[in-house]
């Protein structure tokens, strides 16, 4: 086999030889050697085909090739030899074809990039420069090829004189212009292209003569060079900033993305300008080589020059922004229709982005505030625990991104908040798994980078998640932990008087002290009171903590105040639940008790009066036998007053009713509702807020009411004189009566009339003589009517006027609604 | 300071009621038959020393006096489960046990003479407690304990606690069957006297109403005592929920009655109740709103007075004043909507010389006692048409007055000795001017009508004595 094998190889060795020599214009010459070499290497290496080789698609690879380098009349030379070969009877055409493939391809690599190595012949680019002598010589010198060739180069010959022509029109080589011009584009100064000061652009002095349409496209061309200095003294200035707080993370994250892209640009001009040492071939020469015209610049620098207008454009608007503001101003230019810029835009903004986003995550999910250079679209400030909720935080407008709705902010801002009110108010840890979970839900991982540009939607998952499950675990923890419903339960039961018991005792018990003068009255004492009405009352079974809240609080008194002028309870709403009980919502809560203890303190009068003329007392001694003229002057008055009375207590109770069903029930029953559905701490703020609100205006305390409430005041005190009225009334009444009595029982025996018989003469008065006890009874009767009619007149008078301002009040028609019934009986007056 | 109320149950009648009432009250503050609490009753939410004091073993001991003279129904009490709930010390039986003998003369004599140790029965309840709110007396007024010793308590509550409230629930005997006692109009009419003046406030029970409404509403065809005496019950206990659950209003007695009575002498309420039930009874079961259950109670058929059910002058009778105690899950807002219906549909004709409306009491429901009803309601109403109660009192007095029938029995004690029948005049007059106070209510000059009174009698002292100051004649 050595031996057969041996034998081909010379006889093949010795025709390669001689097609060398034949080839060759020099048999002798080394050159010669070197082709034999390559030929002889080419044959002994064992190259075969990745896949199965098809002769027809060989051949038709060839020719498409040959036809894509612009060498059509090469490649119609090689269909017809192609066909010459085919019919021939010639063994392995196929591996033939593909051998003069690949030797051509070898050649071809070779020739336009030697940095990468060819993978089929990697020892074969020693003997190129051989090969192409031999091909050129091929093609060049005689034998078949020339033939086909002659008509072509009549119209190459024309070609090369009309850029000739040109090339004499301009001074200036086209390949130092395009030198010029990349350098103009780097920010560089070329040997003709400068940077014109008073047309601020890169402009050939017109001193040089070159074609119009060279000047304009130069021009056009080095804009880029314009906007490229623009951008890069953009990054130099920010960069040289940055340790300063003005630039903030965004702005270096802007800075680094542009850096980023100017490096791209830079890799492109590195290319162009290696492309631009190949020289610019004529116009008649249908070469393809990798050489840059002006034009073909154009081209190339076609989509650099939007890109770096844009970045310009961008720079110049946010030159004066930081953070969020930066974001979203480079966001409002991403919106724009041409894909190629919403890409390159949305690239910029994922980096310029990404520190928003990252503080957006670590807001929501930790509830920290990383933001050193006041960036973020969240404002925090050291305040209070009390205030933290509705102060603590708040959003920056300026700060936050058009790509971020309001609403979304809002609901960053109010977890993130969330977040920090249940670490510093609540001292809650659970928070954290609530953050995980939600974390989990989103999709996101906790860790750092999750979030980018966008991903508005990732972005909005993450936060709902995050902040149902935080506002859900705030409100578990308010609910549950700090037990707000049963706090605001126990302020309307003891602040708002729902613990009709309890107040009632208080009432009985720190009654006659706080008739006293506000100045003497001790709060401690007060305070002891307060808890005797506990003790004694059901609020004795209540929570002690709710209980130990409840204090008195005596308000500051001027002079001549009395003590129920300045008594009050106050509810001591411990962290967490001040953010909702603040001071200034206590105040309000002061001032609906102040009303609703005034009220109080009216019905109570009243009651005691209906107790001072209650049935049994005026029967048995208004109505019983004795009838004589003052006594049933006393009944007809004592009438009355019953009158009057009703009217007073009508009244009282219908506002009372009206207090109970329509302000506060109702309220209480809507703000439960809103609390069930409550689903963040805001809500729940909204809600308690209108509840307050609602007692507030309802119960005539408003503003728009003032006018009311002071009316209403005015009832009150007028009830509470009825109250000592009627007290010095009966008294007196009473008083007479039992001295009457008393002279009956001595004068009994006598034989007197009867109406004589009870004002003979004994007794205190009695002993003054009947006529002293009948001008007493008369007078102190008149005086009494007088007084009556005052009262009467002006209670009637202000009732009038409290009811005819009632229908101008928002609330009024409900009210009147109650009070519908009340009338002005006419008093008939008794003092005449 | 829970606002005291001690029970009088007085004669035969008034402690059966009062017993229903005690088992009744227990039932709701989850109080077992002992005295002790059950140890399901931890809800709270309850009052239960306005009507309960604890003894020092924690019992719960009622504070009530339960006073016979004759000693059947307090042995039954005493035997039955309910033995060790009350007081020993607070019973009373009288010594001789003979009863009152349905004598009203009889029962007011006994009480004189056995003052001091009911008094002291009374003193020492009433110093028990912090502060008393008043007492409630439960008698009937027909027969001879209830009506003639219950009197006599009147007049010494009235003139020793003149201060304390004194109301009182009083059976009035039934007028559509013929009594076994004869004497019924003589006693009513001297037990009417001290409840017009010595008492705060009546709540009359019908008779003959309850045992229309056991026979109409309930359909029991033969009403037991029993049966009508539950019907007492619930209103008793319904006429206290909002002392007993305190809520924004209403949570004294006083506050309760002071808007139900205007004018002095118009102190007699009567009740009506809704959804009624008793016990063995599976009634059908319907819906119940505030509503619906106010509406009802604005109906006759409702109500447990038997002179208003049959009003010839229907027309003028008025209300005086209303108070409906509504029980269970309520929402508020209801009330004012349900006022606001009745109100437009003008189902109530009030009084037109004063401002007179429904007023609604909230209340709890016991948690302990279940109902099929969400909503139940009681009404308490002061009503014109409750003198014609009055008036057939009078007139069935006058009817045996005119005969001089029965009168001898009387005669026997020192009240009516020699013949002195000045006290039946006296009080005839009184129930008289009563009667017509009521009916000067439904005239929109009840007013003046006192004012026309003195003149009258000027004129008529005038021309005996002549000697009248002419300063008085102003």
């Amino acid at each position: 086999m050595d031996q057969h094998q041996h034998y081909q190889k010379t006889t093949t060795m010795d025709l390669i030889k001689d097609l060398v020599v034949r080839l060759s214009p020099d048999p002798s010459s080394n050159a010669t050697e070197k082709s034999l070499k390559y030929a002889i290497r080419i044959l002994s290496s064992r190259i075969s085909p990745s896949v199965t080789i098809d002769e027809a698609a060989i051949a038709e690879s060839i020719k498409r090739r040959l036809v894509n380098e612009g060498k059509s009349s090469e490649a119609l030379t090689f269909a017809d030899l192609y066909s010459k070969f085919s019919s021939r009877s010639i063994s392995n055409r196929p591996a033939l074809l593909y051998l003069l493939k690949v030797i051509s391809d070898d050649r071809r690599k070779d020739r336009s990039s030697d940095l990468l190595p060819s993978a089929l012949l990697p020892s074969l680019s020693d003997p190129k420069n051989t090969l192409e002598n031999g091909h050129r010589t091929t093609a060049g010198g005689g034998g078949v090829l020339l033939f086909s060739k002659d008509p072509e180069n009549i119209r190459e010959i024309a070609f090369r004189e009309f850029s000739d022509l040109i090339t004499e029109e301009s001074e200036i080589p086209e390949g130092v212009l395009v030198r010029d011009v990349l350098y103009a584009c780097q920010g560089i100064d070329g040997k003709y292209v400068k940077l014109d000061k008073v047309s601020d652009g890169y402009a050939l002095s017109e001193s040089l003569t070159v074609p119009r349409s060279t000047r304009i496209m130069v021009r056009k061309l080095c804009e880029l060079g314009w906007l490229f200095i623009k951008v890069r003294g953009y990054i130099s200035e920010s960069m040289d900033r940055f340790p300063a707080e003005d630039v903030g993370t965004v702005g270096q994250a802007f800075c680094a993305a542009l850096q980023d892209e100017l490096s791209d640009y830079y890799k492109l001009l590195a290319i162009l300008e290696s492309q631009s040492l190949n020289p610019i071939p004529m116009a008649s020469e249908s070469n393809s080589g990798n050489y840059l015209s002006l034009r073909r610049l154009a081209v190339w620098l076609a989509e650099p020059m939007v890109r770096m207008r844009l970045m310009a454009v961008l720079v110049d608007s946010c030159r004066v922004l930081r953070g969020g503001a930066m974001a979203g101003a480079i966001h409002v230019h991403a919106q724009h229709g041409d894909p190629m810029v919403q890409d390159f835009m949305r690239r910029l903004l994922r980096r310029v982005c990404s520190p928003l986003f990252e503080m957006v995550r670590s807001w929501v999910l930790e509830g920290e505030l990383e933001d050193v250079f006041a960036e973020f679209f969240v404002l925090g400030q050291t305040v209070k625990a009390e205030s933290l909720w509705r102060e603590g935080y708040r959003l920056h407008d300026g700060m936050l991104p058009s790509f971020i709705s309001p609403s979304l902010a809002q609901r960053i801002l109010r977890t993130g908040k969330s977040i920090n009110f249940l670490r510093v108010c609540c001292e809650d840890q659970g928070w954290a798994d609530a953050a995980a979970e939600a974390a989990a839900a989103a999709g996101t991982t906790t860790m750092r980078g999750g979030l980018g540009y966008g991903e508005t939607d990732a972005l909005e998952a993450l936060v709902s998640e995050a902040a149902k499950r935080i506002d859900k675990h705030l409100m578990d923890v308010m609910y549950k932990q700090y037990k707000f419903k049963e706090h605001c339960l126990a302020i309307k039961r003891y602040l708002l008087l729902g613990q009709g018991d309890f107040v009632q005792y208080l009432m009985d018990i720190v009654g006659p002290e706080l008739s006293e003068p506000a100045n003497t009255i001790s709060s401690f004492k007060l305070a002891g009171l307060l808890e005797s009405a506990i003790r004694s009352s059901n609020a004795q079974y209540d929570d002690p903590d709710i209980l130990d809240r409840l204090r008195v609080k005596m308000m500051p008194h001027g002079a001549g105040d009395r003590g129920w002028d300045v008594f009050s309870l106050e509810y001591n709403a411990k962290v967490p639940l001040d953010t909702v009980f603040t001071e200034s919502v206590m105040a309000r809560y002061l001032r609906i008790f102040n009303f609703l203890w005034k009220l109080r303190r009216v019905e109570h009068a009243l009651i005691g009066a209906w107790k001072i003329m209650k049935p049994n007392y005026i029967s048995s001694d208004l109505f019983s036998k004795q009838r004589g003229t003052v006594t049933s002057q006393f009944v007809s008055m004592s009438r009355q007053c019953q009158v009057l009375w009703d009217e007073m207590n009508h009244f009282v109770t219908n506002l009372q009713y009206y207090i109970m069903f329509e302000v506060l029930e109702v309220s209480w029953s809507k703000f439960l509702e809103e609390m069930e559905t409550s689903k963040d701490l805001d809500d729940l703020l909204a809600a308690h807020e209108k509840y307050l609100n609602s007692i507030v205006e309802k119960s005539l305390l408003g503003e728009p009411s003032q006018e009311l409430s002071k009316l209403l005041f005015i009832l009150f005190d007028l009830i509470l004189r009825f109250r000592s009225f009627a007290d010095r009334l009966y008294e007196g009444i009473y008083e007479l009566q039992s001295s009457l009595r008393k002279s009956a029982s001595r004068g009994r025996g006598k034989p007197m009339s009867r109406s004589d018989d009870k004002k003979s003469k004994s007794g205190t008065w009695v002993g003054e003589g009947r006529k002293a006890i009948t001008q007493f009874a008369s007078e102190f009767r008149r005086k009494m009517g007088l007084d009556f009619d005052t009262i009467a007149h002006e209670y009637k008078s202000s009732l009038e006027g409290f009811i005819a301002q009632l229908p101008l009040q928002q609330h009024g028609e409900l009210l009147k609604a109650h009070l519908s019934h009340t009338h002005f009986p006419d008093f008939v007056s008794s003092s005449q | 300071m829970p606002r005291e109320i001690i029970t009088l149950q007085v004669g035969q009648c008034g402690n059966q009621i009062g017993m229903e009432f005690w088992k009744q009250l227990c039932l709701e503050h989850g109080i077992s038959k002992e005295g002790i609490l059950e140890d399901f009753a931890t809800q709270g939410g309850d009052r239960k020393d306005v009507f309960f004091y604890q003894a020092d073993d924690q019992h719960y001991i009622p504070r009530a006096l339960l006073i016979d003279l004759e000693p059947r129904v307090i042995n039954g009490i005493q035997n039955s489960e309910y033995r060790n709930l009350y007081n020993h010390e607070n019973i009373f039986v009288s010594d001789h046990g003979g009863g009152a003998g349905n004598n009203w003369a009889s029962g007011y004599h006994q009480g004189e003479q056995v003052e001091e140790d009911i008094m002291d029965m009374v003193d020492r309840e009433a110093d028990g407690s912090d502060s008393l709110e008043g007492f409630v007396l439960c008698h009937s007024i027909a027969g001879g304990t209830g009506s003639g010793m219950g009197s006599y308590l009147l007049e010494t509550l009235n003139d020793r606690y003149s201060k304390k409230l004194v109301q009182t629930y009083s059976v009035f005997p039934n007028q559509m069957e013929t009594s076994d006692v004869v004497v019924q109009p003589y006693n009513s009419l001297l037990t009417l006297k001290r409840l017009t003046l010595n008492a705060d406030c009546v709540v009359v029970l019908d008779n003959t109403a309850l045992n229309r409404i056991a026979v109409e509403r309930l359909h029991l065809s033969n009403p037991t005592f029993a049966q009508t005496n539950s019907l007492v019950s619930t209103v008793m206990s319904a006429s206290t929920t909002t002392l007993r659950y305190p809520g924004y209003m209403n949570n004294d007695l006083v506050g309760l009655l002071a808007s139900l009575i205007p004018t002095p002498r118009c102190h007699f309420l009567m009740t009506g109740y809704t959804p009624l039930t008793v016990e063995c009874q599976a009634n059908v079961i319907r819906k119940t709103t505030v509503l619906d259950v106010m509406r009802r109670l604005l109906q006759t058929k409702n109500i447990m007075v038997s002179s208003y059910a049959r009003t010839k002058e229907a027309s003028q009778a008025k209300y005086i004043s209303i108070l409906n105690i509504i029980q269970g899950e309520v929402d508020p807002t209801q009330v004012h909507e349900s006022l606001q219906r009745i109100r437009e549909r003008k189902l109530v004709n009030f009084i037109e010389w004063g401002p007179a409306s429904i007023q609604v009491a909230l209340s709890r429901k016991s948690p302990y006692v279940q109902t099929a009803h969400r909503v139940s309601g009681l009404m308490l109403a002061s009503h014109t048409s409750i003198r014609h109660l009055f008036s057939k009192c009078l007139s069935q007095y006058e009817k045996l007055r005119k005969k001089q029938a029965f009168l001898d029995n009387y005669r026997k004690f020192p009240m009516f000795a020699d013949n002195d029948l000045s006290e039946f005049d006296e009080s005839r007059e009184i129930i008289e001017s009563l009667v017509d106070e009521y009916k000067a209510c439904e005239s929109p000059d009840y007013i003046k009508w006192g004012m026309e009174d003195p003149e009258r009698t000027l004129t008529g002292e005038g021309s005996i004595s002549g000697t009248v100051d002419p300063a008085l004649a102003m």
